[in-house]
């Protein structure tokens, strides 16, 4: 399972790395946007500034032809010279006005048109209705014309901007100007819209306190910039905007960044200027990437291999799941079977990988217990229903007694545990001849010559059936054959058979099952198995449960016990002896 | 062009036509009658104002300090501002509108004396006319509104001193009256171009203002004044004593009426005084803006 922890970890930390990474990076798409989104307003900004500036130059230009009208010349000075301005006067510039006024170029059209004379009187207008004796001497725009000077300025009238320029109208060289030509723009949505058409940018202009015109482009909702209104109290405080006239980005709402900037002329005095906006692009969550995400983002996305790297990983994790989860448990799954359908009387320790190897141990070691406690307290089992249908023959059984770390000592279970002991049963046994007299162990993988085997009779009464697993041919299958002489016990490598005191003499039942003890550990170190786990008593414990179980099953008197290579490793066959 | 001026009460003692005391003689009764009826028509004209005409001069360096403030690029008032290459150079220089801005007051030793009838300033044009206006203690001075759009017009300064800024509409007025001696200035939260003064001056009399030339003409009864420019709302120039007989109805002034130093540097505007002027600010640079 280390694997598949390690897996589940790896595959934790992967999954926090990426939400942390997909937070990082929603901070800083919002960072990046907000910045990208200043840049921008300030280039706006700029741009828009740009813009007027070049507006008022080219409108002052237009002025020019108005200036150099000799009728409006001829009107102003006339006009400059007397007390009260006759209406004959005033109806020859107006004519006069009226007409070059229609001859500016269409982009550059005023909204409205004074003539004034160097008193700053208005002698005539076009676009803007007033007193006729009205004046607009005191504007410093109208008197640096009136001085000779050609500038813009920006008026707040009754909430409205008028973007004026004033051209001195001279009538000698080098000599007084007699009046001069004043023309105003009025911005509105009209202006404002020209002002996104060139510009690209959304802007608002305001004065006092309001939204005045806005223009926006394709896209960017013009309602947008009715937040300013809101925010121009707080204006107040930007610093920046109070000295330089520019503030910096804010933010209104939750995307909406805005720069405001006021307007050269006395609108700057007044708090008039004007905003550019721009949306931030931005995220709310990590999940607003998907749905801000346009087809042309999604397109550029490497899905596929995307795709392939997330199967690789989920078929690793299954594999790695299968190898260290349902492996181990199957193969758990499956002994436990058979230990159920009493196949085999224990559990192998040594055919299960990690915790499975501990649970059998500890389940070999509580049946043992409850083995030697006498098995649970039950009624007496039918040694049929548990068994099968028992030889009439006396069977040999064989088992091996793992001797590895984990189980240092033997684990089988002895089979049949409820199957109680017949009363009275004989425990004469034919005597099992020890190999090689001495119980010496050949070396494994050495081939040893045949071992004598057990007596004639004891081979004719014995057959090799495992007692884990009792074939059907054994349970089900018709009465065995009469015993016939069998050949020498089919050891995998080599056998020792213990000689067992023949019927009748004192038999050291426990000496007996030393011996066998001794040399079953020595069998075990010359297969290079560990046994400083395996005790004695372990040991006999063992024996001691597969003989009561055999004793049971085939109703002998004793079983005798042998040591055996198998599979490279020490094991120890049961026979049960008459 | 000349520019009359409101009419002041004058003191009594300026109003004052002495008859001489005639002998009781029936002769010389019947004399005095004949004499008295012949010269009535005489005596009826001598009792009224005399139009004094004089001229100002030094008004060349007064420079308007609003027009000169806002062509300061600091001030962000224009984007562009260039002069005229075909306008002779000395006209760039931003001097003041003699006619509006220029007040210029007769002085007695007593006191002047307020008229009943409110004194008009009127608003129009992104100025007052007049800019400048001296007048008596107690006098009320209401502001006419002739400007398409509303204004609000106040007094500089932490005490608004009665006039506070209340928004004047299209054709409405404004009365005020200045709460004693002193200068004060009026702006226009509306228009940052108005610029006004009132001086309440107790020995005033009567005021006139100068035509664009300087030449001015005022009405004043006979007697000793004494002539006083103000500018800005402070006295500029010298004072010009002057007695006016009582006879011929228009005396000219043999002096003209210092308002600057001649010869000397343009004052700085509000800071001339009668002895002191300084340099005036030449024309902006060409071109400015921020």
């Amino acid at each position: 399972m280390l694997l598949s922890r390690f897996w589940n970890v790896l595959l934790t930390l992967a999954l926090g790395a990426a939400a942390f990474t997909l937070f990082v990076a929603s901070e800083m798409y919002n960072h990046a946007g907000t910045r990208a989104m200043s840049d921008a307003l300030t280039a706006d900004s700029h741009a828009v500034d740009w813009y007027l500036r070049d507006d008022s130059r080219k409108h002052a230009a237009a002025t020019i032809n108005i200036a150099l009208s000799p009728q409006i010349g001829e009107g102003l000075a006339k006009a400059t010279g007397d007390a009260k301005i006759d209406r004959d006067t005033r109806a020859k510039v107006k004519a006069a006005l009226t007409k070059l006024a229609g001859e500016v170029d269409p982009e550059l059209k005023f909204d409205a048109l004074w003539a004034v004379d160097a008193n700053g009187r208005v002698v005539a207008n076009v676009g803007f209705e007033h007193a006729e004796d009205w004046e607009l001497g005191g504007y410093a725009a109208v008197a640096d014309a009136i001085h000779g000077w050609i500038r813009d300025d920006a008026w707040v009238w009754r909430g409205r901007i008028y973007r004026v320029v004033a051209r001195p109208v001279e009538r000698e060289a080098q000599g007084e100007p007699v009046g001069a030509i004043i023309g105003a723009k009025i911005v509105d949505d009209n202006f404002a819209r020209g002002v996104t058409r060139r510009t690209g940018a959304a802007v608002g202009f305001y004065a006092d306190g309001a939204r005045v015109a806005s223009g926006a482009p394709e896209g960017f909702d013009k309602a947008n910039l009715d937040e300013i209104t809101s925010d121009l109290k707080a204006l107040e405080k930007d610093k920046d905007y109070q000295e330089k006239g520019r503030s910096e980005t804010r933010v209104l709402g939750q995307h909406l960044g805005v720069i405001y900037a006021r307007l050269p002329g006395e609108a700057w005095d007044l708090g008039a200027g004007y905003a550019v906006g721009h949306r931030a692009t931005s995220v709310g969550s990590p999940g607003d990437f998907l749905t801000q995400a346009d087809n042309n983002d999604k397109e550029k996305v490497p899905t596929y291999r995307i795709i392939a790297v997330v199967a690789a990983l989920v078929l690793l994790g299954l594999i790695l799941s299968f190898v260290e989860h349902n492996r181990p448990l199957n193969t758990f799954r499956t002994e436990a079977l058979r230990l159920a359908k009493g196949e085999i009387d224990v559990l192998s320790p040594s055919r299960f990988r990690g915790l499975y190897k501990k649970i059998a141990a500890d389940l070999n070691d509580g049946m043992e217990k409850v083995a030697a406690k006498g098995g649970a307290p039950r009624r007496a089992a039918d040694l049929e229903q548990v068994l099968g249908p028992i030889p009439s023959q006396p069977s040999m059984s064989a088992f091996s007694v793992p001797g590895g770390p984990a189980s240092g000592h033997p684990s089988v279970e002895p089979p049949s545990r409820s199957a109680p002991r017949p009363p009275g049963a004989d425990r004469s046994a034919p005597r099992l001849r020890q190999s090689g007299q001495s119980g010496q162990i050949p070396a494994v993988g050495v081939p040893s010559a045949p071992a004598p085997g057990p007596t004639e009779a004891e081979a004719a009464e014995a057959f090799d059936v495992r007692m884990s697993a009792p074939t059907p041919e054994v349970q089900r299958g018709p009465a065995p054959a009469p015993p016939r002489r069998a050949p020498p016990a089919p050891l995998a490598q080599s056998s020792s058979v213990l000689s067992l005191p023949a019927v009748g003499d004192e038999f050291d039942e426990v000496a007996d099952w030393r011996r066998v003890y001794e040399e079953f550990l020595a069998l075990k170190r010359q297969c290079g198995e560990d046994t400083s786990s395996l005790t004695f008593e372990k040991f006999k414990g063992t024996l001691q449960r597969n003989k009561d179980a055999l004793v049971a099953r085939h109703n002998c008197n004793r079983v005798k016990f042998t040591v055996y290579v198998k599979e490279g490793k020490a094991a120890l066959k049961a026979s049960p002896v008459k | 062009m000349e520019t009359k001026t409101p009419a002041f009460a004058v003191a009594p003692r300026a109003l004052a036509l002495r008859a001489l005391a005639p002998p009781s003689l029936a002769r010389l009764a019947r004399a005095v009658v004949a004499m008295v009826l012949v010269s009535l028509p005489f005596v009826a004209v001598a009792a009224g104002p005399v139009t004094v005409k004089g001229k100002t001069v030094g008004g060349g360096k007064l420079l308007n300090p609003g027009w000169n403030e806002a062509r300061d690029p600091k001030l962000h008032r224009f984007t562009f501002r260039e002069p005229s290459v075909s306008v002779r150079s000395d006209v760039h220089l931003l001097t003041a509108f003699l006619p509006k801005e220029l007040c210029v007051a007769a002085l007695v030793d007593g006191g002047g004396k307020a008229l009943k009838a409110p004194l008009r300033v009127v608003i129009a044009g992104g100025r007052t006319s007049p800019v400048t206006l001296v007048v008596a203690p107690t006098q009320q001075i209401q502001f006419e509104n002739q400007d398409p759009f509303a204004h609000k017009l106040y007094v500089v300064g932490a005490d608004s001193k009665g006039f506070a800024a209340t928004e004047t509409a299209p054709a409405k007025s404004r009365t005020w009256t200045p709460p004693g001696p002193g200068k004060y200035e009026i702006r226009d939260e509306l228009a940052p171009s108005v610029r006004s003064w009132i001086v309440v001056e107790p020995h005033v009399v009567s005021i006139g203002y100068p035509d664009r030339k300087g030449d001015f003409q005022i009405d004043l009864d006979p007697g000793p004044y004494k002539l006083r420019g103000y500018f800005n709302g402070e006295p500029v120039g010298a004072e010009l004593p002057i007695t006016i007989a009582p006879l011929p109805v228009e005396q000219p002034l043999k002096l003209p009426l210092a308002v600057g130093e001649v010869d000397a540097p343009a004052p700085v505007p509000g800071k001339l005084g009668p002895k002191g002027a300084s340099k005036a600010p030449g024309p902006a640079p060409h071109g400015g803006g921020d």
